[in-house]
């Protein structure tokens, strides 16, 4: 497995954010994190990428246990988060050779065969910023930075990335470009384990998708598979998420209106 | 029918200063840890200037009563001097507020979308300008009025006279300043335009202390230069011109202090408050929202690409990770204007710092100048302390809050929180240390100090500095602030613990390194071999300072790697 994890817990005082989640997420394989705002989404993947430790449980990225060998498991991964916080006084070139640095991709640490300064053109260009390569990052727009940071996560090669609503804040243009990137880096072979609130796309894309409904999975598998759920008569992802996550509330807009 | 008003433009203006005060209100009702100690810390050295302007202004005005009509000439140049100061400095805090309120400020987003007449903005904005450019005048200002005052048995009046002279006083220079800030705004960037202010006022600041400490102001207090002090005083009226407000002020106020009340400059002052209100309205109605929009818009930034950091740093013995780290601090660093413009000033400091030194004739104490010369070599070790524990708390305390936001990256990379903060604390110790044993070296050589002192407290100054930076980077990753400009994380607790802390380390330090030296000089002076028992005293204290120094930069940088593994818990 590229993600496992084995009965992850979250507290904070008494409440429970987490409240044993397992999942696994399969080389290759494109896995949608689905949930209600608050429902332990976020906390989870934050988790994952080492900036939150678990209360108890387990997590393995590509075989290294997260809690015994933190920079194993992280150098194999690549964490996108829901705000793209960057260094603004940087350049998007020097932000990601200040990042492949960080994660040994500068000629060393197995990677000698590619100078960071290739790779740093690759990805810019990929993510279509090669013409903002130097330019601080404090003039870029929310969707740029977005699109640095995922240049980011994806410039040391991780086996395994982890990403946090992908899609916000994006243009069409954008998201479309993302959708090819995924497809195109779980094609050969990376798992990705998105959240995302955009049912079309997860419905889209995912090979599997998990419903988290405060801080428990309460289904997971193929988009047919949670449909036939349900009872197998909703066509939409969106009418089997509002019912299992607690109703739609549209009776109550009617009334409020 | 015509349609309903909308509310918002029915509400007065005072309406739109209520958030301000709502958030102060509530920022005083929270309670957060070390609360008290600030409130203590700051509140009491507050009272301590307060109560010593007090004190000053009260002495002098006493004195100069003795002078009977060249005191009160000097009494009246000095009121007159006192505001033409304040006026400058108004103007300034005038020009950098302004455009902060009417340019900057996140909650312009909110405001300029509800339907507000302009003028209402600008009467709400403007108050806000004025109180939070002039706060600062006023406190300095207040006792010592007072102590004029109170030397001068006043009235009541003169203490209705001041608040009458000084509202009008803080409104003209800020509503130049406002001015100054539409037609900058109308020009340049906002953005742009407040590195250029930052940058201005660094220089003005710096200039001025150098020219100060060069004008050098002990000579007054010779003996033999007392014939030019006629001179002095006639130049210092030169610039006190009558159509100043500063003038009217100091007149205003001088008129009400021998009882009586001088209608003329008064109304002068409200007159002129009053029109400069009218003329930046005016001016705001017609530019302001060109200006702000023109805020809004990012160009493409200019910026330089420094690639003689990294040249730099390829020469330097580090890891791969430790470099990139050392390069991005480095440009974060030179690119943001608010962080290396305080540089120049500590620059000009110590220009006049190490000048002070030079200019020092010791030699004209007639007998002990030895002892006296190697007793002010520890003044200078303790001196280089305090800028050590200052310089520390501004530019290595902040050091992980620095990466804000973006602190993720770091985390969610295979570094090391452990190699992190270590390659924050070499990147903080190499400038301390060659700053702080400049200023020493120097300093003694300056006195010509005895040798055997001059290494003592070279020695003292290396193993000060990988405490005190030490215990700044500790103290920086257990108290960071992420959500706060660097520029001023050094007044948060922790900065304040760690000044406290450092404060205590260094009298220490110095008396550690004090008391053997003392005893080896006094025994020079009487020619007289040092016995094995202090010999034996001296190595004690020597080992003492570097086991204190060894154990506070350890113990600091490791709580500080612990607090920083244990933030995600």
């Amino acid at each position: 497995m590229s993600i496992a994890i084995h009965d992850l817990v979250k507290t904070y005082g008494r409440f429970t954010a987490v409240n044993g989640v397992s999942l696994d997420v399969r080389p290759g394989e494109i896995h949608g994190f689905l949930g209600p705002n608050g429902a332990g989404k976020t906390t989870t993947l934050r988790m994952i990428a080492g900036l939150l430790k678990p209360s108890s449980g387990r997590i393995e990225v590509n075989g290294h246990d997260t809690g015994t060998e933190p920079e194993a498991a992280k150098a194999s991964l690549g964490f996108i988060p829901d705000r793209p916080y960057i260094y603004e006084k940087l350049t998007a070139g020097e932000f990601l050779r200040f990042h492949g640095g960080l994660f040994g991709v500068n000629g060393h640490g197995g990677h000698s065969d590619n100078p960071i300064g290739a790779r740093v053109s690759e990805m810019l260009d990929l993510f279509e910023l090669g013409r903002w390569e130097n330019e601080l990052v404090e003039s870029f727009s929310h969707g740029m930075k977005q699109r640095l940071v995922m240049s980011a996560a994806f410039l040391h090669r991780p086996r395994a990335v982890v990403v946090d609503e992908p899609m916000v804040g994006l243009d069409p243009r954008g998201a479309r470009l993302i959708k090819d990137v995924f497809r195109k880096m779980s094609e050969r072979g990376v798992a990705i384990l998105m959240s995302t609130h955009t049912l079309e796309v997860a419905e889209e894309m995912c090979d599997r998708i998990s419903i988290i409904l405060k801080g428990r999975i309460i289904a997971t598998g193929t988009v047919d598979e949670v449909k036939a759920m349900t009872g197998g008569s909703d066509v939409e992802l969106t009418s089997v998420f509002l019912k299992l996550t607690g109703g739609s509330g549209l009776q109550e807009i009617d009334e409020i209106v | 029918m015509l349609p309903p008003q909308s509310p918002a433009l029915q509400v007065p203006f005072s309406f739109l200063l209520l958030p301000g005060l709502w958030a102060s209100r509530n920022r005083a009702r929270r309670r957060q840890r070390g609360d008290l100690m600030r409130g203590v810390m700051f509140g009491g050295v507050g009272l301590l200037v307060g109560a010593a302007l007090f004190q000053g202004a009260y002495w002098l005005t006493s004195q100069l009563e003795s002078y009977e009509d060249l005191g009160d000439y000097l009494l009246r140049l000095g009121l007159s001097w006192l505001f033409l100061s304040f006026l400058s400095f108004l103007a300034f805090s005038g020009v950098v507020t302004a455009l902060s309120t009417f340019f900057l400020s996140e909650d312009l987003r909110v405001l300029l979308t509800a339907p507000l007449p302009v003028r209402r903005l600008f009467h709400a904005r403007f108050v806000r300008t004025v109180a939070q450019a002039s706060w600062m005048v006023v406190i300095f200002l207040a006792p010592v009025l007072m102590g004029i005052g109170r030397a001068r048995c006043a009235g009541v009046g003169f203490y209705v006279s001041a608040v009458m002279t000084t509202v009008p006083f803080a409104v003209i220079p800020v509503a130049a300043g406002t001015l100054v800030t539409l037609a900058l705004v109308n020009t340049f960037p906002a953005r742009r335009a407040r590195d250029i202010l930052m940058l201005m006022g660094l220089l003005f600041a710096a200039s001025l202390v150098i020219l100060l400490r060069f004008i050098r102001p002990e000579q007054l207090m010779k003996v033999e230069s007392l014939p030019d002090l006629t001179d002095f005083f006639a130049t210092l009226q030169s610039p006190v011109t009558p159509v100043l407000p500063s003038f009217w002020a100091g007149e205003a106020l001088f008129a009400s202090l021998r009882g009586g009340a001088d209608w003329l400059h008064l109304a002068a002052l409200w007159s002129t408050a009053l029109a400069a209100i009218v003329v930046v309205r005016m001016a705001n109605e017609r530019w302001y929202f060109t200006g702000y929009s023109r805020a809004q818009e990012a160009p493409k930034a200019r910026f330089t690409q420094l690639r003689h950091v990294e040249a730099f740093t390829r020469r330097l013995p580090l890891s791969p990770v430790r470099r990139q780290l050392l390069i991005k601090d480095l440009k974060i660093f030179l690119r943001d204007v608010g962080q290396w413009s305080q540089l120049l000033l500590l620059m000009a400091l110590v220009l006049v710092y190490l000048y002070n030194f030079r200019v020092l004739d010791l030699d004209r104490v007639p007998y002990m100048t030895a002892v006296v010369k190697n007793l002010y070599a520890f003044v200078n070790l303790g001196m280089a302390g305090f800028v050590m524990a200052t310089v520390a708390v501004r530019f290595v305390f902040p050091a992980v809050s620095s990466e804000g936001a973006a602190f993720w990256i770091i985390r969610t990379s295979p570094l090391s929180l452990r190699d992190f903060l270590w390659s924050k604390f070499w990147a903080g110790l190499v400038p301390v240390l060659a700053l702080t044993e400049m200023l020493t070296v120097v300093g003694n050589h300056f006195l010509g100090v005895d040798p055997f002192v001059k290494v003592v407290a070279a020695f003292a100054i290396v193993f000060m500095s990988f405490a005190l930076v030490g215990l700044a980077i500790g103290l920086g990753a257990r108290y960071p602030r992420f959500d706060t400009d660097p520029t001023q994380v050094a007044g948060s607790y922790g900065g304040v613990a760690f000044m406290i802390q450092a404060v205590l380390l260094v009298m220490v330090m110095i008396a550690l390194v004090g008391w053997p030296a003392s005893i080896y000089l006094f025994q020079r002076v009487r020619h007289l071999p040092l016995t094995t028992a202090q010999y034996l005293l001296m190595a004690g204290c020597f080992v003492s300072v570097a086991a204190v120094s060894v154990a506070t930069w350890l113990l600091s940088m490791r709580s500080g790697v612990r607090a920083l593994q244990q933030m995600g818990e």
